[in-house]
């Protein structure tokens, strides 16, 4: 009887040998002469345990990990085809606490099928979202998608429906689906894992969102730093294509959709819609001033729609079970499910897909298992480069878009770094400044010049110059930057340096009790 | 006046630095499988960059002849992005990332290390030619940072022991 | 309408290109004002008397969103829209002077002021300079900052000379090469605080597409790019308009 093993094939799984893994275990099952079917899946998301091999047995999936090649023979004479005790056993797969707690609805079928087979995603519902919008009208699939309450997962929490309806309403043709897969902020790779992992998810998105729009083709903006994802979307749209769910007309429906991937060139700047635009039309990365908004004017001038990728990815269950499903997860203002992904120095890093509402602490110390260090947690940043920086006294607030903003924080793409005690503050400002001068597109002044001065005045204040007189010129150049930049860069870099000078002054040398100046 | 007028592009009092003829003729399948695309301009560059391992300056004028844009739209372009290089690198490309959560793991103290056994900078070659270090900022391998990435290929959980030893598989392999 | 009132107010900029529309009424420091429908807030400001200081912006070339220097106030609207690309409309109530806004040009302009010689700025006049009276800000804070005011100057063309350590990267010069000469001679090479003017690939402006029209010359707010006419006896003095 034949065995199925699962190795992941996600990029991060791949960083850890997961392939040499894979080819030690079809290695030793030959010389052993079992007969077992390796499959490439896509990750679970739990990647401190990475790479995880599940092995498919009549109690169900039972996981090893992180399991190296060398680790491969003892498995094997420990029984493992069997699930049977291991040093490495990890147990029945889906009682993990990590996984068990979770609420899965964009990552549903992380970890069980093969990112591209067809045939495996619509036996776990795939598809049904785009039948069903096929057989609406698109003004009521904008509807579901609005009475889902789904907010851009990219960062900004704009209600995707009113989006979808802006551009459905949108006078000009063609009109275009853009996907943002940019992912650039540090910490966050959920955007990665469902291109690597459920293509499919993402594409069937896309397809319902040109549906309901009036868009026939997509774009997926893609960073050249994910190479894998580029291969597998790529090869997930070829085999839509020969199965007739993109193409002039879809499942015989009459609506065309297609799409093709492009690859960014190192800018995070073109993680902003419009530089990601200008991008697109083979321009340099610039900021355009809005309005006019991309869905009214965007690529090439007609109306588009720009997506997220789990935005998009989260689209197709809210046509499968409806908006209200959806809805019914989350807390106030924000609906639904958040993948978060714990990073940085965190003992169990990986995806935790929650309704809103859970807590940071809850986060850190109950799923992410406090520092990999061991040492205790001293600052966590939540929300990408441009996030502020919590202390300890903060980690009790819920993640949701209202309750970190009160705080001026943000819940961002849902990245979440944990750093421990030994992580110098001035020196994590210093960084937040010089990141947003690295990347700065250099078209608006308080960007492009200030960022470097932020960078200059904090390094004085650390060496001990002026301290008094540089602070407050820092604080006065924040205010700058925060009230007149042209586009987010510019005006949340400022977030992450207030806020490691309001709860960590000591690192600058700074007297504690220091409120930050007024920034509006 | 607007760039769809029909104005004859100036050449230039010089059109600018040329490509050789085996080289012109190693662009020019590029910019006919691109030809009529919109946006085209970032796909041509990065098949440009895989077929010579950098964007000649020689190259600029025949793209931009491809797509009725001037050397300066093309220029502007290349120099933008950092992906793109106008020269060739070393026969190695490591990237280190030096994002927040790489940092929150110990990035500074890695590529502090790298540097001093490369003999070089991040954003320099090495002496002998063999490997040049870059900085990236994210790889989205935030999960096991620290992360990077080895003529690419992903690397997770980075230690200096294990760069060091992929370097010196890397130059023996050659 | 347009042209009865540029004969009104000759040799002033509006700030971005006119319009041709109905009547747009609103408000800008208390005066009542009309302008064309499509007309940006700037125009709205300058037709009423009350300018807004402005770097980026000139009326030759269609607004651009930079220098941030032309923020303003605009009733039951969050934050500090730029007039140059915030479109006039009915009712609107428009604030140009308040401590806040000053507070925040003041800011912007020392850094422009932080990476510009500091031996012009009493000195020689351009846009900058006017820009500068009008803000009332002469000086910035920033001490030993990284600039670029080691930068060589381009002296190729026979007709005009570009100091590249007067560049304020407003882009008006590329913008102009672009729109009213349709050459596309110029760029910008890299980003950010390397953001840096060139023809061509980096050649001398000789060298390059350039065609020596001067559209650019005319543009440029800050002399960088400038006549080589205005120098005389190889001392650079430029011409005050109060001169």
């Amino acid at each position: 009887m034949t065995i199925k093993v699962c190795v992941p094939r996600d990029a991060t799984a791949l960083s850890l040998g997961a392939d040499a893994t894979a080819r030690a275990i079809a290695a030793e099952c030959q010389r052993l002469r079992q007969p077992v079917q390796v499959v490439r899946t896509s990750s679970r998301g739990l990647f401190w345990l990475e790479p995880f091999v599940e092995v498919e047995t009549p109690q169900g999936r039972v996981g090893y990990g992180p399991v190296e090649a060398e680790d491969v023979p003892g498995l094997f004479a420990a029984g493992f085809l069997q699930g049977s005790a291991h040093q490495l056993a990890q147990g029945n797969v889906d009682a993990i606490p990590f996984l068990a707690r979770q609420e899965r609805l964009c990552f549903a079928r992380a970890g069980l099928t093969d990112p591209l087979s067809l045939a495996e995603y619509e036996a776990h519902r795939g598809l049904r979202g785009l039948r069903n919008a096929l057989g609406m009208s698109p003004a009521a699939v904008v509807e579901e998608v609005v009475d889902s309450g789904l907010r851009g997962r990219g960062g900004a929490g704009f209600p995707t429906g009113i989006k979808w309806r802006t551009v459905a309403g949108a006078l000009g043709t063609p009109k275009y689906v853009v996907v943002n897969a940019d992912e650039g902020d540090s910490g966050t790779y959920s955007d990665r894992m469902v291109m690597e992992g459920d293509p499919f998810v993402l594409l069937e998105g896309m397809a319902i969102a040109g549906y309901a729009t009036g868009a026939s083709y997509g774009y997926v903006y893609l960073r050249s730093e994910y190479p894998h994802a580029a291969r597998v979307l790529n090869q997930a749209i070829a085999t839509l294509r020969a199965a007739d769910w993109y193409g002039a007309s879809i499942q015989g429906s009459g609506f065309a959709f297609d799409a093709e991937v492009r690859i960014g060139a190192g800018a995070y700047i073109c993680g902003e819609e419009t530089a990601l635009l200008e991008s697109l039309e083979g321009k340099r990365g610039m900021i355009r001033y809005k309005p006019p908004l991309p869905a009214i004017k965007g690529l090439f001038g007609q109306p588009t729609v720009v997506n997220n990728v789990v935005s998009l990815a989260s689209v197709p269950i809210i046509l499968d079970r409806g908006g209200k499903y959806y809805a019914d997860f989350g807390m106030g203002r924000s609906r639904g499910t958040l993948p978060i992904q714990l990073a940085g120095n965190v003992k169990r890093a990986g995806l935790v897909e929650k309704a809103f509402g859970v807590t940071l602490r809850e986060l850190i110390e109950d799923y992410g298992g406090g520092t990999r260090s061991g040492r205790p947690v001293r600052a966590v940043q939540v929300g990408g480069p441009l996030g502020a920086y919590f202390d300890q006294s903060l980690l009790d607030l819920p993640l949701d878009y209202e309750a970190l903003a009160a705080k001026k924080g943000m819940v961002g793409h849902g990245g979440i770094v944990v750093f421990d005690d030994t992580v110098d503050m001035a020196e994590q400002a210093r960084y937040a400044m010089e990141f947003c001068a690295v990347e700065s597109c250099g078209k608006c002044t308080p960007c492009r010049i200030g960022s470097t001065r932020g960078r200059e005045l904090i390094e004085k204040i650390v060496r001990g110059e002026n301290v008094a007189r540089n602070h407050r010129q820092l604080l006065a150049l924040c205010d700058v930057m925060v009230n007149a930049s042209l586009c987010a860069l510019g005006g949340m870099a400022p977030w992450p340096v207030l806020s490691a000078l309001q709860y960590f002054p000591g690192d600058f040398g700074l007297p504690a009790g220091k409120e930050p100046a007024h920034v509006v | 006046m607007k760039k769809d007028a029909v104005i004859p592009r100036p050449a230039g009092r010089r059109g600018g630095p040329t490509l050789a003829a085996a080289d012109a003729a190693k662009l020019q399948p590029i910019l006919d499988r691109w030809a009529g695309v919109p946006g085209s301009l970032l796909p041509i560059l990065h098949d440009v960059q895989a077929a010579f391992g950098f964007v000649p300056p020689g190259a600029v004028g025949p793209i931009a002849a491809a797509l009725n844009r001037s050397r300066a739209e093309v220029h502007g372009v290349i120099s933008f992005y950092h992906d793109f290089r106008q020269a060739p690198r070393g026969r190695h490309l490591l990237k280190l990332c030096q994002a927040e959560s790489c940092q929150a793991c110990g990035s500074r103290e890695l590529t502090a290390n790298v540097e001093r056994a490369l003999g070089c900078r991040l954003g320099e070659t090495s002496a002998d030619g063999a490997v040049t270090l870059e900085p990236v900022y994210c790889l989205g391998n935030c999960a096991v940072s620290p992360a990077a990435m080895l003529d690419g290929e992903l690397l997770g959980r980075v230690t200096a022991t294990k760069v060091h030893r992929l370097l010196q598989q890397a130059r023996s392999a050659r | 309408m347009w042209s009865e009132l540029r004969n009104l107010r000759e040799g002033v900029d509006l700030g971005t290109p006119p319009r041709d529309g109905a009547a747009v009424s609103l408000t800008v420091d208390g005066k009542p004002v009309t302008a064309p429908a499509g007309s940006s807030v700037m125009v709205a400001a300058a037709l009423a008397r009350c300018p807004v200081p402005k770097l980026c912006a000139t009326d030759t070339l269609e607004a651009f969103g930079s220098c941030r220097m032309c923020l303003v106030e605009i009733q039951g609207r969050k934050g500090f829209p730029a007039a140059c690309t915030t479109l006039v409309e009915p009712g609107m109530v428009v604030t140009t002077q308040t401590a806040r806004l000053q507070e925040l040009r003041k800011g912007v302009l020392e850094l422009y002021l932080s990476d510009f010689p500091a031996g012009d700025v009493p000195g020689g006049w351009s846009e900058l300079h006017e820009t500068m009276q009008q803000t009332g800000v002469t000086t910035h804070p920033y001490v030993a900052g990284e600039n670029h005011l080691q930068a060589a100057v381009d002296a190729s063309n026979p007709y005009f000379l570009f100091d590249p350590a007067k560049c304020i990267v407003c882009s008006r010069c590329v913008r102009a090469c672009e729109d009213i000469q349709g050459t596309f001679a110029l760029t910008i090479e890299g980003r950010g605080f390397q953001s840096k003017v060139v023809a061509s690939q980096g050649e001398c402006f000789l060298d390059s597409e350039c065609v020596s029209c001067g559209a650019c010359v005319q543009a440029c707010p800050t002399h960088s790019l400038v006549e080589k006419s205005l120098f005389e006896g190889g001392e650079y003095r430029a011409q005050s308009p109060q001169a």
